[in-house]
């Protein structure tokens, strides 16, 4: 893999990353993320993005059992990744490294790296506190789950936690949380009521509106609507693309057509292990491995 | 749980009715492609010998062409809609449609050589065919050859063999202008023929696009093949592929 710190104009050919290490230890600069420059091999141009966060190496062991297998994938800043594989491929482990889900269960290790950029943050050290790491990276969960409070209640309570107390503040950034879930038209009436009475497609989007309360700087969705029926996907799917406007997006799904839809770049996992990395449009036009095209064509499962 | 990442090929869609919607597609354009194949060297033999039989047979199967070009037109258009198809598979489906298009028209330009043919056998002066009767005969092997690998490329999904077809119209295109200047120098010696020559330039230029035809159909087999676009992709040296290399010295 080539890297070069400077920045190729982005109108050059759209090309990818993959397979090589994608060390981290090019210059943060502290205004933004750093923009590095990966290639493929001799064949594909260099492209260059601004990476949000850089996995290197990472391996993630549940006990003795390897689950991630040497990861290195740029996370593109305000751009939306898909994670996709079979079942038992890993993309949920390795998404929910990124905020440090894992920590709560016994017997797991981290190894590697995923660098928060500008602060080159590394997400998964040892050292780092996993409630700093949740303060920034959001999640959003297959099945919506808000609290059995009030809508108001639900997006305003990550801000109570960071102790902001005034009224009209947590009014003005409830609102805007809502406006940005697509939620505020539906709920403006109602911020009272029983976050419960919401129906599926809307308690997902409160789930969503109370993650962009805390400004997160990546938002995790795992499979975010594999319980909602098609108009509801529909509205989250079109929430995801405008999202990326203001927020990293990576998100796990099931749904080949739904990262076709969705994500700038997609990554195809298997066994633990990354098989293919490149842009959305690339991997479900012209995969460059056997295996991806196996499986988004359907050969396999 | 098959594996993706060892050598055993991968075999079919886990959907299958998805694998039976991919081969009839290809199934029908095979065929279609050896009807296009068969109307060619058949207007071209009812060309050269006056055969106002075989003109018709080749006029009368024009409606299965056209037929086989509306259920493959279909048949892509329902595999885009009920199986999404994407990568590999996306590709057939849009080159099927293409392909469709580029064996249509190989039809129909068999079906002008017929008419023409049929003109003849009913006592169109003969003059001109017969003066590049020679031409006609090696276009009709050289536009036949490219037409039969090209499909065969298809069959066999041979990106190779596609290749290899999509640099051979240059041949083609000197015969074709050998042929045409043979044919007008006869018709300014001899007046009586004017209406006869147009008709066998329109012939020889239909042999003409039944070439670039079957290039178009392999360049889609290669795209199919790895996604590659390689129309009006020109060589390093700026020469357009499908010519003749150029001569060392020669000029553009």
């Amino acid at each position: 893999m080539q890297r070069t710190t400077e920045a190729p104009s982005a109108v050059r050919p759209a090309r990818s990353v993959q397979e090589s290490p994608l060390s981290n230890e090019s210059p943060a600069k502290s205004s933004g993320t750093p923009r590095i420059s990966v290639t493929v091999d001799d064949t594909r141009q260099v492209r260059s993005l601004n990476v949000k966060a850089a996995v290197d190496n990472v391996n993630f062991y549940y006990g003795a059992h390897r689950a991630l297998k040497n990861l290195s994938i740029p996370i593109a800043d305000k751009q939306v990744t898909a994670l996709i594989g079979p079942s038992g491929c890993g993309k949920s482990t390795f998404l929910r490294c990124f905020n440090r889900m894992h920590d709560l269960q016994p017997g797991t290790r981290y190894e590697g790296s995923i660098t928060l950029h500008p602060d080159n943050l590394n997400l998964i050290g040892p050292g780092v506190d996993p409630i700093e790491v949740r303060m920034r990276i959001g999640m959003v969960f297959q099945k919506p789950n808000p609290f059995p409070k009030s809508i108001f209640e639900n997006v305003a309570y990550g801000l109570r936690l960071r102790g902001v107390r005034n009224r009209a503040t947590l009014a003005e950034e409830v609102e805007k949380a809502l406006r940005g879930a697509a939620l505020w038209d539906e709920a403006k009436d109602r911020l009272q009521d029983s976050a419960l009475a919401l129906s599926g497609g809307q308690m997902q989007r409160l789930c969503i509106a109370r993650a962009l309360a805390t400004t997160p700087e990546i938002l995790l969705f795992d499979e975010p609507t594999s319980a909602l029926d098609p108009i509801a996907t529909a509205k989250i799917e079109e929430l995801i693309s405008t999202l990326r406007d203001q927020v990293t997006v990576l998100i796990v799904t099931h749904n080949m057509q739904q990262a076709a839809r969705v994500s700038d770049y997609t990554a195809f996992m298997y066994l633990g292990e990354l098989i293919e990395f490149d842009e959305a449009a690339k991997i479900f036009t012209n995969p460059s491995k056997k295996a991806t095209e196996d499986y988004i064509t359907g050969r396999y499962g | 749980m098959p594996s993706l990442i060892d050598d055993d090929p991968v075999e079919g869609h886990t959907d299958r009715s998805f694998d039976a919607a991919l081969s009839e597609l290809r199934l029908h354009l095979v065929s279609m492609g050896g009807l296009a194949i068969d109307q060619v060297a058949t207007s071209v033999r009812a060309l050269l010998e006056g055969d106002d039989a075989l003109a018709r047979l080749v006029l009368s199967r024009e409606s299965l062409v056209n037929d086989l070009e509306r259920t493959i037109d279909r048949e892509a258009f329902r595999l885009i809609a009920l199986h999404q198809p994407v990568a590999g598979d996306l590709r057939m489906a849009k080159a099927a449609s293409r392909i469709v298009v580029e064996l249509e028209r190989v039809g129909d330009e068999a079906k002008k050589i017929a008419k023409f043919a049929a003109r003849l056998a009913s006592g169109e002066p003969q003059g001109p065919v017969r003066a590049v009767a020679r031409f006609l005969r090696n276009m009709a092997d050289l536009t036949a050859g490219m037409l039969r690998e090209a499909v065969r490329a298809l069959d066999e999904a041979n990106p190779d063999l596609a290749r290899g077809v999509t640099t051979r119209d240059a041949e083609l295109d000197e015969e074709f202008a050998a042929a045409l200047r043979q044919v007008l120098t006869l018709a300014m010696q001899d007046q009586r023929f004017f209406s006869a020559t147009i008709d066998t330039v329109f012939a020889l230029k239909g042999m003409e696009r039944i070439g670039d035809h079957a290039k178009n159909i392999a360049e889609q087999v290669v795209f199919v093949a790895s996604g590659e676009d390689l129309r009006h992709v020109k060589r390093a040296d700026g020469s357009p592929r499908n010519s003749l290399p150029r001569r060392p010295g020669e000029r553009e």
